[in-house]
């Protein structure tokens, strides 16, 4: 039996970032993960850096907008974050910060885009509204249908392919151990720590147990799982999203591109790659009735076109072939606001998820590391905090 | 027209010979083939208005005659299947419009646009292609496949060359040479990297040959008209090189060891303008991954084989698989299982009652018997050997050709990320096979090279992700427009 000072389940971005924090800081960290690093939604997602809220935020109305947008401080402290990272890491992670715009096509969505831009800016957002010739001439590869757009300076993409890996490499640098193909098959409190049981897969006969005197939840969707482990209920839940990447092109598409009144996320990799995404449903694949987590959710026609046809507002985009699709999963909670924070009546077990999990990865990472390790963070997460759906635990 | 009760995606042998059988007991077949015209590769039929030439397969002819005038049977030419969608169980029938209960979705793109065909059930029949083996200079123009040298001669009456040198590990090789020799091609050689000794058949393939005449009079037939052409037909022997610029000019052959490596200091230089390259066949499982049909490893039949039980059917419901899927055997066990597969279709669809489904099945259980004995031994001895051609890779040699990813990158990816294994993972972090082939260039020998630098086995490192569309579509295709692309 190994002892450590911090466990991190899960090797994705949250959990590759929290171990690298973590082991910089001096821990000793011991990271699971059941699969491969960045197998799951931190390199299947698209790479968006967004600050603005997005379409899922604004779709329902003022009030839920408001509720969404107390996340804009996570997302200005993201917006640091990830303009310093790759000097962090020593090297290039596909970070690119040209900004990124919201789309709007008629008068109703700039309504919507003019007081979701004000609601942004009571939070210190620096969004700005662009219109007629000004917005041709910043993006003149947009159609004619395209009225306006909320542009914000700092957003843009990271590549998912390599952020992760980097970090992961990080981590093990200042001396985390890292355990792949390695399942977590039980988690309990004993005496002052945490026992963590591991197995490497089907029977998981061959298992292990380690001790650590705190533990984070990195696990993405399985959140849920892993913390039931503990005898922990937490409102979070699986989303199956859908991505297409066409042929690659020369470079025509600096922006990061989302539009208000519709689900669309688009932009240009630095390969010449376009992603399209945005929220486009997969279809979450069941087993004996149950939603399955172990297999990738299933291509819907309907998610395909429709992102193909979100792409309109670009014109050039239209030319090129679609060479791949992918489906992955994210985490949502309730309220759209993230989960992060000390898991209330189990001392030592932290967590993050939910919110723009990509966007705002470092960030949860940082702050869940300053939490193991001082006991408190630099700014207010009350607002996130497990303790919210505290009453679904009554012990 | 009504939806078909049954999708047939590929025209070759396998599929021509299940839709004339499915038509024939009555069901309603569409067929969804890549080409202009019904044939697939082996029985390729020139363009309309083209002379034949000479030596096309009278039993192509008589297969394409025996479908093509079956009841029932409706051609998608030009035309790709590029999904199967709706085979798994899941929860969310609640958005949008949804085939009916019991059917799935193809989706094809073909000249009409973006359609989907909503079967009862779909006969997977996709053939294969050339085994990609990745050495140095092997992407050089003048580096071409056997089998697309083929069809440049079979289909166009084509030379794309002036000199030829054939190599690699399969006994096409020596048809192909034969066919080239006919054309009035110069063949300067034939290298095959098999031992003479080693392909010597034992007593077992004796017995198997007696059941394959065909195939064994059409090499003897090859090997005679390339001795006299005075042709070297060279065994044991490898392309180690190929060079020219910007095209090909010369290749290097060497001497192959005990072990299957090249013997250093046996290395010879052999000018040509085609390299035309023959290791063996991939089955095209990619469209059958995607649909999630259960695959196995399996080497000396190509590779990943799609799982399937005596009627031909997958572990997907109502998806069955026929001809090279099942592992590469050629174009007669092709057209055997294709008849099979269609009778379990039509026994599972209830257009046939169990009872006549197995008595008509029995014949051609007891042909496909035969077939695979005599094929059996084919593959073993014509197995690639894939640790030992991976070992012709050096650290500058292209494994993927759309992203230019070098086998040093691959290596070096491995190096800095020690807790990474599988093909996914690799791609993932050096983009081999993201490109607009899929990874259908690239997959085979990445695997190998990842396999060889990690020790993990074929299962472990496993295949990339096959996920719709498996062939490029263009966005605008896609796209809702002024009309939704309806079901048909």
């Amino acid at each position: 039996m190994t002892s450590y000072d911090t466990a991190v389940i899960g090797g994705g971005l949250l959990g590759c970032a929290t171990a690298w924090h973590l082991a910089r800081a001096g821990n000793r960290v011991l990271l699971v993960e059941k699969d491969q690093v960045n197998r799951h939604a931190s390199g299947q997602n698209a790479g968006s850096l967004h600050f603005q809220l997005e379409f899922r935020m604004v779709e329902h109305g003022d009030d839920a907008a408001r509720a969404a947008a107390r996340a804009l401080p996570l997302h200005l402290d993201a917006m640091r974050a990830w303009a310093t990272v790759e000097d962090e890491l020593g090297e290039r992670c596909g970070v690119s910060r040209t900004g990124g715009l919201m789309l709007a096509e008629t008068p109703a969505e700039i309504a919507v885009l003019d007081r979701k831009a004000a609601l942004e800016r009571e939070y210190g957002l620096d969004v700005a509204v662009l219109s007629g010739p000004e917005l041709r001439r910043f993006a003149p590869y947009l159609a004619d249908t395209v009225l306006a757009a909320g542009h914000v300076p700092g957003e843009g993409k990271a590549n998912p392919r390599l952020v992760t890996p980097a970090l992961a490499r990080a981590a093990g640098r200042y001396g985390a151990v890292l355990r792949t193909g390695c399942r977590v098959t039980g988690l309990h409190r004993r005496g002052r720590h945490w026992e963590l049981r591991t197995g490497t897969g089907p029977g998981d006969t061959a298992g292990e147990t380690h001790l650590a005197d705190t533990v984070v939840l990195a696990g993405g969707v399985w959140t849920a799982e892993l913390a039931a482990m503990a005898d922990v209920r937490l409102p979070v839940f699986p989303v199956g999203l859908t991505m297409s990447a066409t042929a690659r092109s020369r470079p025509f598409l600096p922006h990061l591109i989302q539009h208000v009144g519709r689900r669309l996320s688009m932009k240009q990799t630095e390969d010449g790659n376009v992603l399209i995404g945005g929220g486009w449903p997969a279809k979450l694949v069941s087993r004996a009735g149950q939603v399955d987590l172990e297999t990738n959710p299933e291509l819907r026609y309907e998610s395909l076109v429709g992102n193909a046809d979100a792409a309109r507002v670009v014109p050039a985009v239209f030319d090129l072939p679609v060479i791949r699709t992918w489906t992955g999963m994210t985490t949502l909670t309730p309220d759209h606001l993230p989960l992060l924070g000390a898991v209330p009546r189990r001392p030592g077990l932290f967590v993050a998820t939910g919110g723009s999990a990509f966007t705002l990865g470092l960030t949860y990472a940082r702050l869940l590391a300053r939490m193991v390790v001082t006991g408190e963070t630099d700014r207010s997460i009350e607002d996130y905090s497990p303790s919210r759906f505290g009453a679904l635990n009554f012990v | 027209m009504s939806a078909p009760d049954v999708v047939v995606v590929g025209a070759g042998p396998a599929g021509l010979a299940a839709a004339a059988t499915l038509g024939r007991h009555g069901a309603a077949v569409t067929v969804v083939d890549e080409q202009e015209q019904p044939g697939g590769q082996i029985y390729r039929q020139p363009p309309a208005g083209f002379t034949p030439p000479a030596g096309s397969s009278p039993a192509g002819r008589a297969l394409l005659a025996e479908a093509t005038a079956a009841p029932g049977v409706r051609w998608l030419a030009d035309t790709t299947v590029w999904g199967v969608l709706g085979t798994r169980a899941g929860l969310d029938g609640y958005a949008g419009d949804q085939p009916p209960p019991g059917r799935y979705r193809v989706a094809t793109h073909g000249p009409v646009g973006v359609r989907l065909l909503e079967p009862r059930a779909v006969l997977l029949t996709a053939g294969a292609y050339d085994l990609p083996v990745p050495f140095p200079g092997w992407t050089l123009p003048g580096v071409l496949t056997a089998g697309g040298v083929q069809t440049f001669v079979k289909a166009q009456g084509l030379l794309p060359g002036g000199r030829f040198v054939l190599a690699g590990g399969h006994p096409l090789l020596l048809v192909v040479a034969a066919q080239l020799v006919r054309a009035g091609a110069r063949v300067v050689e034939v290298a095959l990297i098999q031992r003479r000794r080693d392909l010597l058949p034992g007593p077992a393939g004796l017995a198997a040959a007696a059941g394959a005449g065909g195939k064994i009079a059409e090499g003897v037939d090859a090997l005679r008209v390339l001795r006299r052409a005075g042709v070297p037909v060279r065994f044991g022997t490898v392309v180690r090189r190929a060079a020219g610029d910007p095209d090909l000019t010369t290749v290097t052959l060497a001497e192959v060891g005990p072990t299957g490596l090249p013997v250093s200091g046996t290395d010879r230089d052999v000018p040509c303008d085609v390299l035309a390259l023959g290791y063996g066949f991939v089955p095209s499982v990619e469209l059958a991954r995607q649909a999630g049909c259960a695959v196995t490893w399996d080497s000396p039949a190509g590779g990943w084989v799609v799982r399937h039980d005596e009627w031909l059917r997958t572990s997907v419901p109502q998806i069955a698989v026929a001809g090279e899927l099942t592992g590469v055997a050629g174009a007669e066990q092709a057209e055997v299982e294709g008849r099979l597969a269609a009778l379990g279709v039509l026994r599972d669809l209830g257009l046939l009652d169990e009872h006549r489904a197995v008595t008509l099945a029995r014949p051609v259980r007891r042909e496909l018997r035969r077939r695979r004995r005599f094929v059996t031994q084919v593959l073993d001895r014509f197995a690639p050997d894939r640790a030992a051609l991976g070992s012709l890779v050096t650290d500058d040699t292209v494994l993927c050709r759309c992203e230019e990813v070098r086998a040093g990158d691959v290596r070096r990816a491995l190096r800095a990320n020690p807790h990474l294994g599988t093909a996914n993972a690799v791609k993932l972090v050096t983009r081999a096979g993201m490109g607009l082939c899929q990874g259908r260039s690239c997959q085979p020998g990445l695997c190998q090279l990842i396999s060889t630098l990690t020790g993990r086995g074929p299962e472990q490192v496993g295949a990339f992700t096959a996920q719709a569309p498996v062939k490029p579509v263009p966005l605008r295709a896609l796209a809702v427009g002024d009309e939704p692309p309806a079901a048909d």
